[in-house]
């Protein structure tokens, strides 16, 4: 288990400024995931991680030691990336094993390490397989195990997901976790899917245009984001006009109290639409005060309502952040 | 009318195209092979006094050995030049410089703009500063690399497009290996088909050009043929079609050769497949 931090580190391509004064500290056997939308960062500041890019200014450390310039296949990382990278000429053991060969490890200790690899990510049948006789889910299962064959201190996750349906991606997101948490290996994971972000780290460091804007645990990104990017780019928002002073109010649906007496609550509305979602239903609301739609989750059978009914809406206290105007 | 146009158009574009190319080797063949005079080779004859010993009378002459050997020589050293050139180059342009892709494109088109006899009076006026290179026989190979340019170029350039070059060469460089082991185990394994038929496509320009060898007084295989069939006119026809007929057998060992074990092993899982 190694730490691995970034310090003030910047990245430009041209007059694009991929990455500002990035710091950020990976604690040995922590699993980070860097949330962002496309072109803000995340992928410039694991390649960097990785050796594939040098940043302008800033120190990449493992453990102790400055990485910054040491080159990709000097640092002892493990990396799967968006795409399928297995190489198509060599089996899934062979793939398995090539990392290992780079490294000039004993035959016998090879061949027990792929075993083992390839049991770890449930593909122990598979191993004289090529590339193209696999699914896409089994493809990243054994880009997984190549990554791990040669226990790297690092673990890098390049949006391993993003490629796959729905169903494996969820199945192999709970696996990863599952890997990880049992070898402790400290990982950083890019992704754009904030379900999965939330779901396997121990933090997210959700970042805008090559800044940090915030690092926090999962619950702390979802419950108290602390820009108005955050609030708006995790989870979905609703932004309610301030009653008490300037600027809006940016409010989490789960977080409108919804009343069917109109005069119980601050803000009146008329319901636009009900949508039955099982345990909870969606009710949209479009406001008097700014015509504005506002989406309330409520425990379903908790409120009995239709389209056309007026209501009123609060904001449960304590809940929200403010966005100046 | 316009779909049976649609249904027969291709098949009669094939049987034209087929005209065009297989009637004059055909009458070529007949008059090599065909012990007949030359105004008797009339379709009643097509099957009379065919004979292959004309075949062996080239080989009996000194100079077919010898230009043969100097044109499998030229080709071998083409070929290895043009993947020694082009393997990195074109790997460096994909991953550094892809931008550069359109004009380097353009720079290997340009042997197809440029007729051979141009490019030939080019070194012509150079010979008397280079004489030192012009004089060897083997100073056709970098020539004949830069008029295989536009074949081969194009096969490694789609080889390298068929494949993720970039993530393959991250995930390499990932798992350890260095730019050369890179090249070797990873970029090079992936490009067999590409590699393969660019090999082909160089052997076949160089064991085939005529021109450049022939201003330049280089006694390699077309010139010998072009020569031989002046002296020996049914002898030399029967040299050309043996020519042709060994370049469709490299061909042919050709696409034999771009099946690859994976590629097998795909036929073999897609035909498991389709039985079960």
């Amino acid at each position: 288990m190694t730490s691995i931090s970034f310090r003030g580190i910047r990245k430009t391509f041209g007059s694009t400024v991929a990455l500002e004064a990035l710091d950020l500290d990976l604690r040995p056997g922590e699993l980070v995931s860097l949330l962002g939308p496309s072109g803000c960062g995340k992928t410039t500041a694991l390649r960097i991680a990785a050796g594939f890019e040098i940043p302008d200014t800033g120190i990449v450390s493992l453990g102790d030691n400055d990485i910054t310039r040491t080159p990709a296949h000097r640092r002892n990382m493990g990396m799967v990336f968006q795409s399928y990278s297995l190489f198509p000429n060599l089996t899934v053991a062979q793939n398995v094993d090539f990392g290992l060969r780079n490294r000039k490890v004993e035959k016998a200790t090879r061949n027990s390490r792929v075993g083992e690899m390839l049991e770890l990510v449930q593909l122990g049948e598979l191993g004289k397989r090529y590339p193209h006789q696999l699914s896409g889910g089994q493809q990243q299962r054994v880009a997984l195990a190549r990554a791990l064959a040669v226990q790297p201190e690092v673990l890098l996750l390049d949006e391993p997901l993003s490629a796959l349906d729905a169903k494996v991606r969820s199945t192999l997101r709970d696996e990863i976790r599952r890997i990880q948490s049992e070898l402790k290996t400290t990982t950083l994971f890019v992704t754009h899917d904030q379900d999965e972000a939330l779901a396997i780290s121990d933090r997210i460091g959700v970042m805008s245009n090559g800044r940090l804007e915030q690092l926090g645990t999962p619950e702390d990104v979802y419950l108290r984001p602390a820009s108005p990017f955050v609030a708006r780019f995790v989870g979905s928002i609703n932004e309610l006009p301030n009653i008490n002073g300037a600027g809006k109010i940016l409010v989490r649906p789960e977080d409108v109290t919804i009343s069917a007496n109109e005069h119980e609550l601050t803000m009146r509305g008329t319901i636009t639409r009900v949508t039955f979602q099982g345990p909870v239903t969606i009710i949209s609301v479009r406001i008097d005060m700014n015509d504005q739609l506002v989406n309330v989750h409520a425990a379903s059978g908790s409120i009995h309502t239709q389209v056309g009914d007026r209501v009123s809406l609060a904001v449960t206290p304590g809940r929200g952040i403010v966005e100046a105007a | 009318m316009r779909n049976l146009l649609g249904k027969s158009g291709p098949k009669i574009v094939i049987l034209v195209t087929s005209v065009f190319f297989l009637l004059p080797l055909l009458a070529m063949t007949r008059f090599a092979f065909q012990n007949v005079g030359v105004f008797d080779l009339s379709w009643s004859k097509a099957f009379d006094k065919w004979t292959f010993d004309i075949v062996s009378k080239p080989f009996e002459d000194q100079y077919f050995t010898d230009s043969l050997y100097l044109s499998f020589k030229i080709a071998i050293g083409t070929a290895a030049l043009t993947l020694g050139l082009l393997i990195p180059t074109a790997i460096w342009v994909h991953l550094r410089v892809p931008k550069a892709r359109v004009l380097i494109e353009f720079m290997t088109v340009l042997p197809y703009v440029i007729p051979a006899i141009a490019l030939v009076a080019g070194i012509v006026v150079i010979k008397p500063h280079a004489r030192w290179f012009l004089n060897s026989d083997l100073s056709l190979i970098p020539f004949y690399t830069v008029l295989a340019l536009p074949f081969t170029y194009r096969a490694i350039d789609s080889g390298l497009r068929a494949l993720e070059l970039r993530t393959l060469v991250d995930a390499s460089r990932n798992l350890g290996a260095g730019w050369i082991r890179t090249m070797l185990k990873v970029i090079v394994p992936n490009l067999r088909s590409a590699i393969i038929s660019a090999t082909f496509l160089t052997v076949a320009v160089a064991l085939g050009e005529f021109t450049i060898a022939n201003v330049l007084l280089k006694r390699t295989f077309p010139p010998f043929i072009n020569e031989y069939r002046m002296r020996e006119p049914r002898a030399g026809y029967a040299l050309a079609v043996l020519s042709l007929l060994f370049t469709i057998f490299i061909f042919g060992l050709l696409s034999v050769a771009l099946r690859s074990p994976s590629a097998k092993s795909h036929q073999n899982s897609t035909k498991s497949r389709e039985m079960s």
